[in-house]
């Protein structure tokens, strides 16, 4: 069975838990079975918080990351707890400005400006949304449209504009970065 | 010998008789509280089958279960929360708690509160003996101070509870209070609680003459419930008269009343609201 | 929430699987990780004639269960450990008075406050013991998101139609984890009503026929029977006559024994030729399928036992299992509870031995690997 494990990072208000329950909508739409799941300290604001997802193309066994493929990392406190958990070559996608200490080793890392975009569209809480364009863009984990309809369907209302435009941002990071670096070296915007 | 009355009050008709005797000590106040909750249940016409009553542990517990009526004797302190339950799931039950001085202040103190707050229609009937009985004689949160308990063997040195004063802070929609010396005033105060739609709590001063009274020479059964208004626990109630001659007579009848919507009616309404595509919902 | 698939968190699937059970009244206290479960209710019950309330604390939000239940409307709550341990008392009388009532307690570390946001499996002997002296009662381990549903479901049938309290125990990971489900259409589903007292001269309604379950009475029916929490005799009335009471007990005690069939829910995978045995429940059972998934991919015999009920326990069910097996492995996350029900029935034959965690991290399928490993080496 292949399976795919991704991780949402950072700290506990980033929206995080919403990025992953996004994207997991995107893949059971886009026909794939998958399991979301989240750890978090106990304090609504500021802990570290964790939104996982493993995604299979039949029943998940076990529903939680062992070896995580794809790492969006928005906050520094989310980095040291996921360090110890990746899967060789993983796909890890860090805030440029809020994670001044990525992770190293066998990954591919690209930092990004997703919070300096999203403030740009408005407001930096849509930094996750953003984030989440940039990893479907890049992994294509599932179709654009599915993760398009999942953000229509799971945002608030007063925060639909905002996230479909963090949402397009996002691919469009993903389409500059394919176009302008080759897979596999350190990308510094 | 048959027991009648004018209004057709036959108190057998409202007792499981194949359980007499019963088992309160000679001389125990409850036997006169339940009398007069009976007489009350007749003279407002309530179906014994559309009767519920709720009761917890001690002495006071033991008593719905003479009622020839649907009787839940439950866990200590509790009555107040199985009742509240009861009473939402079938709110054509006429629910009745009859609970002590320490089943409902201390173990269940915090349900009484929020039962007060809260104004579901139950009729909450506390019998203070301000002892625990059944259990040998303990200090009970109603004892006055001074008192001798198995537990206060030098005098009780805590301060007492004025049940009514707790009752009506907390909200309750009728507060009364009566002693079970003046009977047919105890029947009234009951049918008073008994139509009140909300919360009502009715503190019934009653007598445990085989411990309580016996313990600290309080006299015969005849004599304590004679001094049931006068001065015998003076010291226990905030919520006293102040008149020349008997400067702390114990206050009675209806003490206090909270003018509160009834909350079954109100979540009824709240509900229905939002199953016709109100607000909330899924 | 109509049928078809459904994205749903594990406590939002507890919530939707008591209503489509039918229950009618729940009442609960906010606790962490089980909160959800009430939050849902109180949104879904007004839309079906329910009541929801929030109670002034856990004791009381299990005794209001009662009184609704004893109204004769199926009524359920939830909680978490320090919950469960304070609605101990109100289960005791649940099984005592025979009161149907569903008690779903998602398991967090203890003791006492523990870690409210970390998983474990942490009250597998509360649950069957934790209320005084001996007692009736069942208590279900769900493993998924659609398991927590249909199990819940299930937890109803079982406590109306045997009326004990039924527990649902599972843990933070499965509360909080979201998973597509197939959602029953309503009509399609087996449900069980309670059977009613239906006016005979001479009820009793604590004497039951041959299948040991007394037929119960309703408020307002006209029986206007007893419920006490005292030792009573067939007529509902308190009693310590010692020939009584050795007949009533001996019934309320036994009463589950000529059912378990229908009660005791497990599941095997790999267990006939099964060398090294995992018994596991809950998410501990999902990081053992792939464990043993991936010994048996290097050529391990290993098996898994997942007892669905786990009190009372599967016991026959799990000596046909660990029929071959030279040694069993019992992965919970808590210093090892249900090991020593699975001790009890397996240790004559095989060796037993528990892999635990109480640091409130789930135990991970390559940590159970390992340890298949090595038993597989030992043997």
């Amino acid at each position: 069975m292949s399976k795919l494990e991704i991780r949402f990072a950072g700290s506990g208000g980033q929206g995080l838990i919403l990025s992953g329950r996004l994207l997991f909508q995107a893949v059971v739409l886009d026909g794939k079975r998958a399991a979301q799941s989240q750890s978090y300290e106990p304090t609504s604001r500021g802990g570290f918080c964790n939104s996982d997802l493993v995604v299979a193309d039949r029943e998940v066994d076990y529903p939680l990351v062992t070896a995580i493929d794809y790492l969006i990392a928005l906050d520094q406190i989310g980095v040291a707890p996921s360090a110890a958990m990746m899967a060789p070559g993983a796909l890890v996608l860090t805030d440029a400005r809020l994670v001044p200490e990525p992770p190293e080793g066998d990954i591919t890392l690209h930092q990004l400006p997703f919070t300096d975009e999203a403030i740009a569209l408005g407001s930096h809480r849509a930094a996750n949304v953003v984030a989440l364009g940039t990893l479907v863009g890049l992994s294509g984990i599932c179709d654009r449209q599915a993760v398009g309809e999942a953000v229509r369907e799971g945002t608030p209302k007063a925060f639909l504009d905002l996230n479909l435009e963090a949402l397009r941002r996002g691919f469009e990071m993903a389409d500059e970065l394919d176009q302008g670096e080759p897979d596999g070296k350190v990308v510094r915007l | 010998m048959t027991e009648t009355n004018p209004a057709g009050f036959e108190i057998r008709d409202y007792l499981r008789l194949d359980l007499m005797p019963h088992f309160m000590c000679p001389g125990c106040g409850h036997g006169i509280a339940l009398r007069a909750l009976l007489w009350a249940v007749h003279e407002l016409g309530i179906e014994k089958d559309e009767l519920a009553i709720v009761s917890g542990i001690g002495c006071s517990g033991r008593v719905g279960g003479y009622i020839d009526a649907n009787t839940y004797h439950v866990t200590h302190g509790r009555p107040l929360a199985f009742a509240t339950g009861l009473k939402l799931a079938r709110p054509d039950l006429k629910v009745i708690v009859i609970t002590g001085d320490g089943d409902c202040l201390a173990i269940g103190g915090n349900h009484l509160i929020h039962a007060c707050r809260r104004n579901l229609d139950l009729t909450c009937l506390m019998l203070n003996n301000e002892v625990y009985g059944m259990t040998g004689g303990q200090v009970s949160p109603t004892t006055a101070e001074t008192r001798l308990t198995t537990t206060t063997p030098a005098g009780n040195t805590e301060p007492a509870f004025d049940a009514c004063q707790l009752a009506e802070a907390a909200g309750a929609g009728l507060v009364g209070r009566e002693v079970t010396m003046q009977t047919p005033a105890l029947r009234n105060l009951i049918k008073q609680g008994l139509e009140y739609p909300g919360f009502s709590f009715l503190e019934v001063i009653s007598d445990c003459t085989e411990i309580y009274g016996r313990k600290n020479d309080l006299g015969e059964s005849a004599e304590m419930v004679l001094s049931q208004k006068s001065d015998m626990r003076p010291e226990a109630y905030g919520n006293v008269a102040d008149q020349p001659f008997r400067p702390n007579r114990l206050l009675t009848g209806v003490l206090a009343r909270n003018e509160r919507p009834e909350y079954g009616e109100t979540y009824r309404r709240h509900a229905d609201g939002v199953a016709n595509g109100g607000k909330a919902g899924a | 929430m109509t049928a078809g698939m459904a994205n749903l968190h594990g406590n939002h699937a507890c919530a939707l699987g008591a209503i489509a059970a039918g229950c009618r009244f729940f009442a609960g206290y906010p606790i962490t990780p089980s909160s959800e479960i009430a939050e849902r209710m109180s949104r879904e019950l007004p839309l079906v004639g329910g009541t929801f309330v929030q109670m002034e604390d856990e004791i009381a939000s299990m005794a209001a269960v009662l009184g609704a239940s004893a109204g004769g409307v199926k009524s359920m709550t939830a909680t978490s450990g320090p919950g469960f341990s304070l609605k101990q008392e109100n289960i005791g009388l649940a099984s005592m008075a025979e009161i149907p009532c569903v008690i779903a307690n998602v398991m967090r570390g203890g003791p006492s406050t523990g870690m409210p946001t970390r998983p474990a499996q942490s009250d597998i002997m509360q649950a069957r013991w934790g209320s005084h002296g001996d007692h009736p009662l069942i208590a279900l381990a769900p493993a998924s998101v659609k398991e927590i549903h249909d199990q819940t479901i299930r937890a109803f049938n079982l406590s109306e139609r045997y009326r004990v309290p039924v527990m649902v125990l599972f843990d933070q990971v499965i509360a909080h984890l979201l998973e597509p489900i197939e959602l029953p259409a309503a009509g399609s589903l087996d449900l069980v009503e309670r059977r009613w007292a239906n006016g005979d001269d001479g009820y009793q309604p604590y004497a039951a026929g041959a299948d040991g379950i007394p037929a119960m009475t309703r408020p307002g029916d006209g029986h206007r029977t007893h419920t006490t929490g005292l030792t009573h005799a067939e007529d509902g009335f308190p009693t310590q006559d010692p020939d009584t009471v050795t007949r009533v007990m001996d019934r309320l005690l036994g009463k589950l024994d000529q059912h378990g069939q229908d009660i005791e829910a497990f599941e095997c995978h790999d267990t006939k030729d099964a060398e090294v045995l995992v018994v596991a429940y809950g998410i501990s059972a999902r990081a053992a399928r792939r464990a043993v998934r991936q010994a048996r991919e290097r050529g391990i015999a290993a098996g898994l036992f997942r007892p669905i009920t786990l009190w009372p326990f599967p016991e026959q069910a799990l000596r046909t299992a660990a029929d071959q097996a030279r040694s069993v492995l019992v992965p919970e996350m808590n210093a090892g509870q249900l090991v020593l029900e699975v001790e009890r029935i397996c240790r004559d034959e095989v060796r037993v031995a528990g892999l635990n965690r109480v640091d409130g991290q789930p135990i991970e399928p390559s940590q159970i690997a390992r340890r298949i490993e090595e038993m597989a080496a030992d043997d």
